[in-house]
């Protein structure tokens, strides 16, 4: 599980979903949750919040990511790479601190990835989950 | 209201601890207490029913006071409306069903309510059997009806389902939510499981070495961490296996095991019988209809 510590940005609310945009050192990260500040009452602007996704949910691109529908987009360089038969752990050290991505070792050799190597690691906003 | 203050000095193992409760719980709450074993919980019970003294204390249940020790108020245990059912059945043996609910009658009482409560617990065809005839579950629903023969005020259950199977714990609890509502109580319950708790009651105490350390409503008491998944229950681990560079975890929810992928930094903690959340995004799971 990862988890980035960081202060809510700004919420959009429509029904009972909430776009809410949290900055993390600097960089900005976007949730889309059933909650509004109606039903919660941790989400007010400002308010620190933790920023929760699962490794498996990360996906690693070569490229900046610019041409995809994921808004959230970190870069980083590869500081451990731990291979495994079916499925690999990459963890990369960004801005906002260590991110850990599981995907399949197939995908690990095609992409030819390698330890120091830039990388941009995308999340999307249906996958990311708050907590206080 | 129920106005429950408490004190008093319990040989634990590890020496002696003060118990010092005081709660207060609405009328016809259903309300849990909730800690490890040695924690108190039966002790305040006992308090309750008057068959254990306290140091100090005070119990004031609706306008009536049970127990004031500053003024030397003790209502004996016989005359405290109370309904309490234990883990053990505590049937007589020689007695039938309908008997042993006879035998709680007070004098004078009318004999109706035993034929009500034996229909309620759905016992009619077993009424004129004898305890060591009967199942544990039947057992329980037996004590169950006869801790409502005297129409108590309030209903303690001291971890009553702990020694049944899991299907039969949820038939039992549905049997208790229906006399709980039928009969207007005030319940009080000694649970372990998060589940059942959850299922139950209204409000939860926490204790901890004679203290209340938590209350409130259960999910929010369990769910400290308030993780913003829609798709969350909670369960115990029964299982922890390395696959490769994951790890799976088996968790029981209720009467279904559900697998979670892990990574190791999740499960470094966790280790089997440990309670969890296994919490996910409400935009992840498929629905399909059964046909």
């Amino acid at each position: 599980m990862n988890t980035l510590e960081g202060k809510i940005a700004s919420i959009k609310t429509n029904g009972s979903l909430s776009l809410v945009t949290i900055n993390v050192n600097d960089i900005l990260f976007q949730a889309m949750i059933i909650e509004t500040p109606d039903t919660v009452s941790y989400l007010k602007k400002t308010n620190p919040v933790k920023v929760v996704f699962k490794e498996t949910e990360v996906i690693i691109s070569k490229g900046d990511g610019c041409e995809l529908s994921i808004p959230n987009k970190v870069t980083g360089n590869i500081s451990t790479i731990e291979k495994g038969v079916l499925l690999s752990k990459i963890i990369i050290s960004t801005a906002v601190g260590d991110i850990s991505a599981i995907i399949t070792s197939d995908a690990m050799n095609e992409m030819i990835l390698q330890i120091e190597e830039e990388v941009t690691i995308l999340i999307k906003t249906t996958e990311i989950m708050l907590s206080q | 209201m129920i106005h429950i203050a408490l004190q008093k000095q319990l040989i634990a193992t590890n020496g002696v601890m003060l118990l010092d409760i005081d709660i207060e719980i609405k009328e016809g709450d259903f309300v849990t207490l909730y800690g490890d074993s040695g924690a108190g919980k039966t002790s305040i019970l006992r308090m309750i029913a008057g068959l254990m003294t306290a140091d100090k204390g005070y119990v004031k249940v609706n306008d009536r006071i049970w127990l004031d020790t500053k003024n030397k108020i003790y209502v004996k245990p016989q005359q405290r409306r109370i309904g309490y059912v234990f883990q053990e059945y505590a049937l007589f043996p020689n007695m039938t069903v309908k008997e042993n609910l006879l035998f709680a009658l007070e004098k004078g009482q009318d004999k109706q309510i035993v034929n009500e409560l034996i229909e309620l617990v759905e016992l009619g065809e077993l009424k004129n059997r004898k305890p060591d005839k009967l199942s544990g579950g039947q057992k329980q629903r037996v004590a169950l009806a006869r801790a409502l023969v005297r129409k108590p005020e309030i209903l303690m259950l001291d971890e009553p389902l702990s020694a049944l199977d899991h299907s039969m714990r949820s038939r039992l609890q549905d049997y208790i939510l229906k006399m709980h509502k039928q009969f207007n109580l005030t319940t009080i319950l000694i649970s372990h499981e998060i589940g059942e708790v959850i299922k139950m009651c209204d409000n939860i105490f926490v204790i901890e070495n004679g203290r209340i350390i938590k209350q409130g409503n259960p999910i929010d008491v369990f769910t400290s961490k308030q993780v913003s998944g829609k798709f969350q229950f909670s369960g115990e681990i029964v299982e922890v296996k390395r696959e490769g560079i994951i790890y799976v975890v088996t968790v029981l929810i209720g009467a279904n095991f559900v697998k979670i992928v892990a990574d190791k930094s999740d499960v470094k903690t966790m280790t089997v019988g440990d309670k969890i959340i296994v919490a996910s995004k409400a935009f992840n799971p498929l629905l399909q209809k059964i046909n």
